[in-house]
């Protein structure tokens, strides 16, 4: 074949792939629908962006691990057609990290919550980004833990109600992408469910990005925290994000904000830094001789 | 088809001292463009000659996507302030769509028609918000109208304007144009333009006032196919929107029903969400992201216009 036709050949591939639409039923194990989130729930959500963020980067399904610990959260990971860890609470970033050392061709992703991130697990979350080893963390913050009936989490606002918080929370929450951000993660982002498109944009982002990136999606815990504090049906509590939303090209809040917190959402941090398996291999290179580190 | 832009005026607007009733004239715009300017120099023009004059307009409508509109009546008596649907002698009209618009106006055969054919294309001529929409604004061609009206002017007086230098000036203009319909001393037209308009613009007003009275006398290209308003195209292709819902998945949260943007989703006596109203539906997926279930999935395709898919047609049909 001439090399012209060839090119023609690819070209054409690559346009039919690109013409290829997102459905979400492509990505996702049939069998064990409908899910098991309560009506409303935003995870759902977080979920169809995440899926959708991996079509549009074209990433196989065999070249995907997603890696979750426990939690309503950590749940989703069965739910996707790829090679999936459903490990142990709070734990999903050191089995995340295991997995990527040693199969740094896969692309891998975290999904984790709030109380399995920052409570339990906060200390590999932190570890994780100082390494900046290439795994794109995805944490779904309700400000509760939700699986295990409604407890305070670390990031549940001032006031709230949890059933550990029968008086309302009394202890400031954590700014968990100003944490990520100070143990050195580099690439931080945030996005509210209500916002799918810039959801899943965020999230390609993460995905592409070299190094250790961290992102936070607000989520509602509708049949709980919901409840709980009356925040209202589902569509009012998604609705209510955007009066939560501190927009950062003129830093005021849109609105009085519904929740105790105002976010920025975006893109917070995008730093370049040397990628952690990259670095150790040079590193082995350099004192093992070449010959000696394994292909 | 007529091959010019004109028609000649078979005769001029009646004079005042052969006709009972009023003369009537009809001015209208889109607000911004001097339609109550041009109405004030009429008037004052038909005091001058000792004439009644009544005049009532609607303005202010123009931030709204609305029209404005002035009526002019003058001669020995004048009892209403406004013209009747068919007894206008002159509709000058400021912009296209709204000279065409209120054509019906004009009194059958013998009426003068005045119009800019500057287009200025309002938001609410589309009101439909689905992706290949036609808008309502008017499709008539200029040869179109020209050919309707036995003394109909339509000259490009924004764009005239535009080389005087000052795209404000169209209105004056027009004014030129319609002094050579009127019977009012050209000097006296000339004097209560400069009474009226800002004295800075007094030099540009003058020389837009004798482009318009030149206009009349040029020969002008036939516009038959003029671009700027044929008619749109028939779009060739359509969209087609058609809403996938599993049911058995829908935990009836409620989102899609009150965040579609059309409302047209409702659920229904099983609490099953349901596409009532599918013909509002857009395409928009709105429904599509924020299902946290996954139970709508939004298909749109492109199909050739005309055609019905097999499987809506059998849906007809069941
Ligand atoms: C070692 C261990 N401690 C505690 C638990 C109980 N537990 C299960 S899920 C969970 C918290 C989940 O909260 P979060 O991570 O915010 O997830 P969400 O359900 O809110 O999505 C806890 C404490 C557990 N499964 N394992
Ligand atoms: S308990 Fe809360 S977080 Fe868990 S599935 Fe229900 S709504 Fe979602
Ligand atoms: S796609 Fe969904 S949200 Fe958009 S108009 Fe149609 S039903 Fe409504
Ligand atoms: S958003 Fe989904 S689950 Fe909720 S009512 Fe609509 S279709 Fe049903
Ligand atoms: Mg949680």
């Amino acid at each position: 074949m001439s090399k012209l036709a060839l090119n023609l050949k690819s070209l054409q591939k690559a346009g039919e792939k690109s013409d290829h639409k997102f459905e979400i039923r492509d990505y996702l194990r049939l069998d064990l629908f409908p899910h098991f989130l309560c009506p409303g729930c935003g995870h759902g959500i977080a979920l169809r962006a995440l899926l959708w963020a991996i079509h549009d980067l074209d990433i196989e399904l065999d070249q995907l691990a997603v890696v979750s610990g426990i939690g309503c959260s950590g749940r989703l990971s069965a739910y996707i057609d790829a090679n999936t860890f459903h490990t142990t609470h709070g734990r999903p970033i050191a089995f995340a990290t295991g997995l990527k050392l040693a199969r740094p061709d896969l692309h891998v992703v975290v999904i984790t919550g709030d109380g399995d991130c920052l409570a339990i697990g906060g200390n590999h979350l932190i570890h994780a980004a100082r390494r900046n080893l290439d795994i794109t963390c995805i944490m779904l913050n309700n400000e509760v833990y939700g699986m295990t009936g409604g407890q305070v989490s670390p990031t549940t606002s001032l006031d709230r109600y949890t059933t550990t918080t029968p008086l309302g929370n009394q202890e400031p929450g954590f700014d968990a992408c100003a944490l990520a951000k100070g143990a050195g993660a580099t690439f931080v982002g945030r996005e509210v469910t209500l916002q799918t498109t810039a959801l899943k944009n965020l999230m390609q982002e993460g995905l592409s990005h070299d190094g250790f990136s961290f992102i936070e999606v607000i989520s509602d815990c509708t049949e709980i925290y919901g409840r709980k504090n009356e925040l209202g049906s589902s569509p009012e509590m998604v609705l209510s994000q955007k009066r939560s939303i501190l927009p950062k090209f003129d830093g005021t809040a849109v609105d009085k904000p519904f929740r105790a917190g105002n976010w920025d959402t975006g893109v917070l941090v995008r730093e370049d830094r040397p990628e952690y398996y990259k670095a150790y291999r040079k590193h082995c290179h350099k004192v093992l001789g070449t010959a000696a580190v394994k292909k | 088809m007529s091959s010019a832009t004109t028609a000649k005026p078979k005769k001029t607007v009646q004079k005042q001292t052969a006709v009972k009733g009023p003369t009537n004239v009809l001015i209208v715009g889109v607000g911004g463009q001097g339609v109550i300017m041009v109405s004030k120099i009429l008037a004052r023009l038909s005091q001058l000659q000792g004439l009644q004059v009544k005049q009532s307009e609607v303005h202010g409508m123009a931030k709204r996507g609305g029209s404005v509109f002035s009526h002019i009546r003058f001669g020995e008596e004048v009892w209403s302030p406004t013209i009747p649907m068919g007894e206008a002698d002159v509709v000058l009209g400021l912009e296209w769509a709204e000279g065409l618009r209120w054509l019906r106006y004009l009194k059958p055969g013998v009426g003068t028609f005045i119009s800019d054919t500057k287009r200025i294309v309002p938001p609410f001529s589309c009101r439909d918000r689905r992706h290949d929409a036609r808008h309502g604004y008017a499709h008539h061609t200029i040869a179109e109208i020209v050919a309707q009206v036995p003394s109909a002017y339509a000259p490009d007086a924004t764009g005239m304007a535009t080389e005087l230098g000052n795209e404000r000036v169209a209105n004056t203009i027009l004014l030129g144009l319609l002094s050579t319909v009127m019977d009012f001393p050209v000097e006296s037209w000339r004097e209560v333009l400069a009474e009226f308009v800002p004295p800075k613009t007094l030099d540009t007003n003058l020389k837009a006032f004798e482009a318009g009275r030149a206009w009349t006398k040029q020969d002008h290209k036939p516009l038959v196919d003029d671009a700027a308003t044929q008619a749109a195209p028939e779009p060739l292709l359509k969209r087609e929107v058609k809403l996938e819902i599993t049911e058995s998945w829908c935990k009836s949260c409620d989102i899609c029903v009150k965040m579609c943007p059309e409302r047209c989703l409702a659920l229904n006596d099983h609490q099953i969400v349901e596409l009532v109203k599918p013909e509002a539906c857009t395409g928009c997926r709105v429904c599509e992201w924020l299902c946290p279930d996954f139970a709508i999935a939004v298909h749109v395709s492109t199909v050739p216009i005309n055609t019905i898919s097999a499987e809506a047609a059998g849906e007809v049909q069941a």
